[in-house]
């Protein structure tokens, strides 16, 4: 697909086609047109960027997708088997393009008055499902078969190419040389949304003539302040829609669950029990699963999860959490140690697998730093060690192990801190958009207060006053556990922006040369 | 049956059927409808259409509405009554259902007790009233209703919902004058150089302009955009200069003044000043053109022998400049006659080069707040892609090839200021040539002149060597001292004519003003016994939207074809639901030259196909005109003006007749399969003549319609005539005449927009106009109201009538600015107003709410408003909450032009009410 900025007007004729032939819910926008403003007055351009699905070569939602609903067919599209997806939603935060939707529930353009077409249209499969574009597949599919040529013949061709009204809009077969499309490329200067995140993606977008310098002279001024008070809602990050509080509920659930059944077995090397606490933690994780069981759009199928363990880390959770349960099951029931290391062993890779969930989300730039691995694993670990602490104070038979658990924890939070903190510095090297970079510096200082200084402190204090001692681990303890819960709650919850749109160049116009590169609500541009 | 076309993706029950979009005055737009097991469900181009149709065949985005308008919940399914006698705002009209029969039995009762006491009142207006939406787009949608209101007589059509105030107004009319250009344009596919005040073509100018654009766009075509905001077309230009509101004449003028005192003569077109323009026309000491004493033709003075001569004389140099002593006449007002001799007179073209002499760059530049180095750039690269002297051959005729134009946008082009802007565009395409050659600026339509189907054939020799015009009479024995409509067009605007068209050109407002209070000297305002309402909506679309309501409530009897609750029918005493766009039949002649862009390689008729029956008890206009006129003992009058090709199409020609026995009513299909039959004949001078069912198959027909009528120049040169330019010696004469006229009969209120009639028109200082007439109306300090409100186009919903939609709404969405009050970053930081502040935006006159948006592509001092809001009775639109200007603007005298319009444009203050959420 070639959309061409030159000629693009912004009128949405593609958006409405869009709408109609894919009968798409009131405001799922599978195709539409973006309206970009840059510069400041009186050197400002405005420029009009039909976005949707890139149709990616290396899709990152097709790698994440744990049910392999999401698939890439041999001519490069990436489709979606509504009869198989999950409703998982983690395509929506591994796409860099915002082009993927999740309707809940049928919705109708006049509320409750279902029109007739739109019953006639009304398709049960979309609802709690992922969808997107699908260069309108069935299209294409019928053309080839009647011998057709995509991309020329309207019948073989996809609807918002149809539709387009200043021709901006082209489609054919990149692979043949002789396609329009390939022309095009050859001829016209173009660029390709968020290369850098190398998706290789399938859509390109021209933007002048080929050779003609760039326009450094009306560089806009940085966009990065700007964010969120200027014309850019829409085109800058905004927050994922679909990860709530239940979906942040399993990674604060995996990790101090899977953390505290590694403390747990490493204290019965010491004391040759687990105590109840092995139950407690698997119950941790199972509740963080559980939570995700009601996120998901189509729970029934919530057992196609284990389809893809090739490539998805949230189907290596599920597997992970397959052996996870019956062995910590059985090493619970019969208290050994080995067992209950083993059983850490597997919960580890879990906890690891939750770090690869949020590092392998593309389009969620705060959680796809790789530096986000250690600080899940660390903090899951350092919650783990907090929760034993805590319980040190509660079951007396874990009294001889209270001191040596209290300084590790100690260490642990300090790594914690650390880990925090570097992947806070990689964030702001790497860029991200600047609303997720205000949201974690607010919070910054309160993961070190409640999450270090505190729980130092408490333990400092516990080992000075013998009287109290109990109660000042377990606040110590609880403090680091609870200060992991809500950074990863923030995480997902509140800094989960989008990679947002932007553009490599505006483009020439009739005349002139292009103009710079525009990139709103991003610290780096 | 229904063209059907194997389709992807559904093994239903399916069919398509070609329709078309005609919901704007850049349509028709032609398309499919999809239908599934019986149902509407998707409108797709006609691609059965590419090779005939200027865009391809592709549809515009509000084509895409069409099918949630055919089964939207709030539409009104049934005939309905008022119960409620008060009519207002405030009042519940108390609809109830009614049967057709009871419907349509009120209304032809209320008709024939107009008719019986005659079709004229006491004050000599009609009884019967009408008003259609814009651009006459409704007469693609109402089937046969034209020739019931050619049966009944005379109707008062001057009931404005938009006119003057919101469309090209002085174009319109200056416009046909000079070149029969009642819409202008640029040759798009040829032109290399476009500068556009405020013309938002990408908004407004259909799919074909918006295609044609692309297209010229990566050809190289530069267009400069000078406007107060960066519009969707501002955008898509290469260059945008934000200009102040208003002072677009200024911009010109200096481009005028570049072009011909800083230039050497040769780079202007020269051969085309002297023969195909009144350049060369000597000028009198009173401002009228010399005259030959025995012919009255008016002189021009031959370089070749010396001496002066009528401007027909062949084979003459004719001079531009300089002085020459020349015996002649004048011939001014009321035919008086003054004679000269020995007089050193100027050619006009000579003292237009004085005349602009002042207005520099220089002295444009604080006017505008545009440098003076652009202004001077813009007018020297004007010049430079002008390419004087090149030609082109057009379908084997060697035509001039001018790539450069200028367009005109709203509130550029009517109001104050509209006739200098006109004027210097029309000037500046004469000075180089570029009037209606290729290239160049062109004329797409007639709407005042006759024939109205075709350019050339309304090219009559006029008086002087011009073209005809058929101005309104002022002569003391013709002039029409009581207006037969109430907005007083042949009384007061002569450049309105007196076509179907021009009641609606006139100053519609002052029919809504004197509902109100009546004009001194003119017949008793009174409102008109019956009011017939289709496809607008006034009480939101025109200006001083409040006083129009309250005027309209006071109406005795108003029927409105309503289509949903709306904020004029509200006022309605009966509501008639008729078939929506793709429930109606109707053929309607496309292609030739129209509209906007609209200009075609082929010429035709298109079907509107119904996807199916109706929803609910929804009838079509054709079913409907034809039993309004029975009932009102009609039928013959109403059958004869079918035949005679009032629905569109003349039943009969020179060998085919397939005219309708008038005696009888005639069901909807006969009616449309005569004129497929006549269109089919008329399309093969007789040879064929295939019904209904040929259209149904295909959709449409066409025959080539040649290139070269595009261009009026070599209608021009065949006929011996020229542009009239640059002196409007005509207008000035007729301007002297009104003003006697009117004073004769004691009418003064008329005469600041008696000041316009100026052969060559003067810089006035339109910002202090608007703000001093405000200051003295509504007795404030104008300083108070430190931001002119403007608004603009938007493509979604501009002439649609589709408010209610919520696709439209949807995807309008995605445009920046709608429902928004636009607002410039650092304007509104000096005010602490934050993106997403409710805010009120307060003139004189009245105010609106809305949230603001902030951005940098707007005037500091300017403010933005997209398309017309404030809804109050409309289903889905009361809820958008989007403020609108059109309440805040005054329908003022003092606002308005000679042409009887007003710029769409007011000033006001700005306040914040309480911050965003």
């Amino acid at each position: 697909m070639i959309a061409d900025l030159e000629r693009c007007v912004g009128c949405q004729t593609c958006t409405a086609a869009c709408r109609h032939t894919n009968a798409t819910s009131p405001a799922v926008q599978w195709r539409k047109v973006l309206d970009i403003e840059a510069g400041s007055y009186p050197n400002v351009s405005r420029t009009f960027v039909p976005v949707g699905c890139q149709h990616c070569a290396d899709p990152p939602c097709m790698h994440v997708c744990p049910s392999t609903a999401t698939r890439q067919r041999a001519d490069g599209i990436v489709t979606i088997d509504y009869d198989i997806c999950i409703g998982c939603a983690y395509c929506d935060v591994a796409c860099p393009y915002q082009a993927r939707f999740k309707v809940d529930a049928p919705s109708f353009a006049y509320r409750d008055a279902e029109l007739k077409s739109e019953i006639e249209r009304e398709d049960p499969h979309r609802i709690g499902v992922a969808q997107k574009c699908t260069f309108c597949s069935d299209r294409i599919d019928f053309g080839l078969e009647n011998g057709l040529t995509p991309g020329q013949d309207p019948r073989a061709t996809p609807a918002c190419v149809n539709a387009c009204i200043a021709d901006a809009l082209h489609f054919g077969d990149l692979d043949d040389p002789d396609s329009t499309v390939s022309r095009l490329l050859r001829e016209q200067s173009h660029f390709r949304m968020h290369e850098e995140i190398a998706t290789d993606p399938g859509f390109y977008y021209l933007y002048g003539k080929t050779g003609q310098p760039d326009d450094d002279a009306r560089r806009p001024a940085a966009a990065a302040a700007d964010a969120g008070t200027l014309r850019t809602r829409g085109v800058e990050p905004w927050h994922q829609q679909h990860w709530d509080w239940k979906a942040a509920g399993n990674f604060v659930c995996g990790g101090a669950g899977t953390g505290l059944l590694l403390f747990v077995a490493l204290a019965s090397l010491r004391n040759g029990s687990s105590f109840p606490l092995a139950w407690l933690a698997l119950a941790i994780v199972a509740l963080g699963l559980f939570l995700v069981l009601l996120k998901i759009g189509r729970p029934l199928r919530a057992a196609f999860v284990l389809r893809q363990p090739q490539r998805s880390w949230m189907a290596r959770e599920a597997w992970v959490a397959m052996v996870l349960f019956p062995l910590g099951a059985v090493a619970a029931w019969y208290d050994t140690s080995a067992l209950l290391i083993a059983a850490a062993v597997v919960g580890l890779l879990f906890l690891y697998s939750q770090a690869m969930i949020l590092r392998e989300a593309k389009g969620i730039p705060a959680w796809r730093i790789s530096l986000v691995v250690p600080l899940i694993v660390t903090t899951g670990i350092a919650e783990g060690a907090g929760l034993l602490l805590a319980a040190t104070a509660l079951l007396p038979t874990l009294a001889p192990v209270a001191n040596e658990t209290a300084l590790v924890v100690a260490i642990l939070a300090a790594l914690r801190a650390w880990t925090w903190r570097t992947y806070l510095l990689g964030l702001r090297i790497e860029g991200a958009p600047v609303r997720a970079i205000v949201v974690l510096e607010r919070f910054r200082p309160w993961v070190f207060a409640l999450g270090l200084a505190l729980p130092l402190a408490l333990i400092v204090l516990g080992f000075v006053v013998d009287g109290v001692r109990p109660a000042l681990f377990a606040l110590a303890g609880l403090g680091v556990c609870a200060a992991g819960g809500a950074l990863k709650f923030i995480l997902v919850t509140r800094a989960g922006f989008n990679q947002g749109f932007a553009l490599a160049h505006t483009p020439v116009r009739g005349s002139g040369v292009p103009g710079p590169a525009v990139k709103p609500g991003w610290s780096i541009t | 049956m229904n063209a059907t076309h194997p389709m992807p993706g559904n093994t239903r029950a399916e069919r398509s059927v070609s329709t078309y979009c005609y919901q704007c005055v850049a349509g028709p737009d032609l398309l499919k409808v999809r239908i599934q097991d019986g149902i509407a469900t998707e409108v797709a181009p006609n691609f059965d259409a590419a090779d005939v149709h200027p865009a391809g065949g592709k549809a515009c985005v509000k084509a895409f509405g069409l099918v949630q308008k055919l089964y939207n919940p709030h539409r009104i399914l049934h005939p309905m009554k008022r119960t409620n006698p008060r009519k207002g705002r405030g009042e519940d009209p108390g609809f109830v259902a009614i049967s057709w029969d009871e419907a349509l039995d009120l209304v032809a009762g209320k008709l024939n007790a107009a008719r019986a006491e005659g079709l004229i009142d006491a004050s000599g207006y009609p009884r019967l009233a009408a008003s259609f939406g814009g651009g006459g787009t409704p007469t693609a949608y109402m089937g046969t209703l034209p020739a019931f209101l050619a049966a009944w007589g005379p109707v008062d059509m001057s009931f404005g919902s938009g006119q003057g105030v919101k469309c090209y107004h002085s174009e319109h009319l200056y416009g046909e004058l000079w070149h029969r250009a009642f819409t202008v344009s640029p040759d798009t596919p040829l032109c290399d150089y476009l500068v556009s005040f405020g013309a938002n073509v990408e908004a407004s100018g259909g799919v074909c302009g918006v295609k044609r654009h692309a297209d010229a766009r990566k050809r190289g075509m530069k267009r400069v955009q000078i406007e107060p905001h960066l519009s969707v077309t501002g955008a898509c230009s290469a260059e945008w200069i934000p200009i102040k509101p208003k002072t677009d004449a200024a911009f010109l003028f200096a481009m005028i003044h570049v072009v011909l005192h800083e230039h050497e003569r040769t780079r202007l077109d020269l051969p085309f000043l002297k023969h195909h323009t009144s350049s060369p026309y000597l000028i009198g000491p009173k401002g009228f053109f010399l005259r030959d004493p025995d012919t009255r033709k008016p002189l021009m003075f031959d370089l070749t022998t010396q001496r002066a001569v009528p401007y027909d004389t062949a084979g003459i140099d004719p001079a531009l400049e300089g002085v020459f002593h020349v015996d002649g006449i004048e011939v001014g007002a009321d035919q008086e006659f003054a004679a000269h001799f020995n007089f050193a007179a100027t050619p006009a073209f000579g003292r237009l080069v004085e005349h602009v002499q002042g207005y520099s760059p220089e002295w444009a530049a604080p006017i505008c707040d545009v440098a003076a180095a652009t202004i001077r750039r813009i007018a020297n690269e004007f010049l430079d892609h002008a390419r004087v002297g090149d030609t082109i051959e057009i379908e084997g005729e060697t035509l001039p090839l001018r790539p450069v134009a200028i367009s005109l946008g709203k509130t550029v082009n009517n109001g104050w200021g509209g006739y200098e802007c006109c004027w210097a565009r029309t000037l500046l395409a004469c000075l180089v040539g570029a009037l209606e050659v290729p290239g160049g600026t062109l004329g797409t339509t007639v709407r005042l002149n006759r024939p109205a189907d075709n350019r050339w054939s309304s090219v009559k020799p006029g008086p002087d060597g011009f073209m005809d015009y058929p101005m309104n009479p002022t002569g003391r024995d013709d002039w029409i001292s009581r207006p037969p409509a109430r907005s007083a067009h042949r009384t007061l605007v002569p450049l309105a004519a007196n076509s179907p068209w021009s009641q609606a050109l006139g100053p519609t407002h002052l029919a809504w003003m004197m509902q109100k209070d009546d004009f001194a000297h003119l017949p008793a305002a009174s409102p008109p016994d019956v009011w017939l309402v289709y496809r607008t909506n006034p009480a939101i679309s025109f200006w001083d939207t409040k006083a129009v309501s309250d005027a309209m409530a006071k109406f005795p009897f108003t029927v409105c074809f309503a289509y949903t609750h709306d904020e004029t029918n509200h006022v309605a005493d009966v509501l008639l639901p008729d078939c929506t766009d793709l429930e109606g039949l109707q053929l309607l002649r496309i292609g030739g030259t129209k509209y906007v862009e609209q200009f075609w390689d082929h010429q035709g008729f298109s079907l509107r196909d119904p996807v199916g029956p109706p929803q609910g008890e929804a009838k079509d206009f054709t079913w409907i005109s034809t039993e309004l006129a029975r009932r009102t003992g009609l039928l013959e009058q109403y059958n004869a003006a079918i035949n005679r090709g009032a629905a569109g199409v003349r039943l009969s020609g020179p060998n085919y007749d397939f005219s309708l026995d008038p005696s009888v009513p005639h069901d909807v299909e006969t009616i449309w399969d005569a004129a497929c039959r006549a269109a089919n004949a008329e399309l093969t001078d007789g040879a064929e003549s295939q019904g209904l069912a040929y259209f149904r198959e295909y959709g449409l027909r066409v025959k080539p319609f040649p290139r070269l009528q595009w261009y009026l120049y070599p209608k021009l040169v065949g006929a011996g005539l020229r542009f009239e330019q640059p002196y409007q010696e005509r207008l000035f004469r007729i301007g002297k005449e009104l003003e006697r006229r009117l004073h004769e009969q004691g009418i003064h209120w008329w005469d600041r927009q008696l000041e316009e009639y100026e052969p060559l028109p003067h810089w006035r200082d339109l910002a202090g106009l608007w703000e001093g007439a405000l200051e003295r109306h509504f007795d404030v300090r104008i300083d108070d109201f430190p931001f002119w409100l403007v608004t603009a186009r938007s493509m979604q919903y501009s002439w649609g009538g589709n408010v209610g939609i919520q696709l439209i709404h949807e995807v309008a969405g995605n445009v920046a600015g709608h429902g928004n009050v636009v607002m410039n970053r650092g304007a509104a930081d000096k005010l602490g107003i934050a993106d997403g502040d409710l805010v009120e935006v307060r003139s004189p006159l009245n105010q609106t709410k809305g949230r603001v948006m902030l951005c940098e592509g707007i005037r500091p001092d300017t403010l933005l408003m997209i398309g017309q809001f404030d809804h109050w009775a409309t289903p889905y639109a009361k809820d958008f909450h989007a403020p609108s200007m059109n309440a805040l603007m005054p329908m003022m005298l003092e606002l308005t032009d000679a042409t009887g319009s007003s710029a769409d444009l007011v000033k006001v203050k700005i306040s914040k009410l309480e911050s965003a959420p």
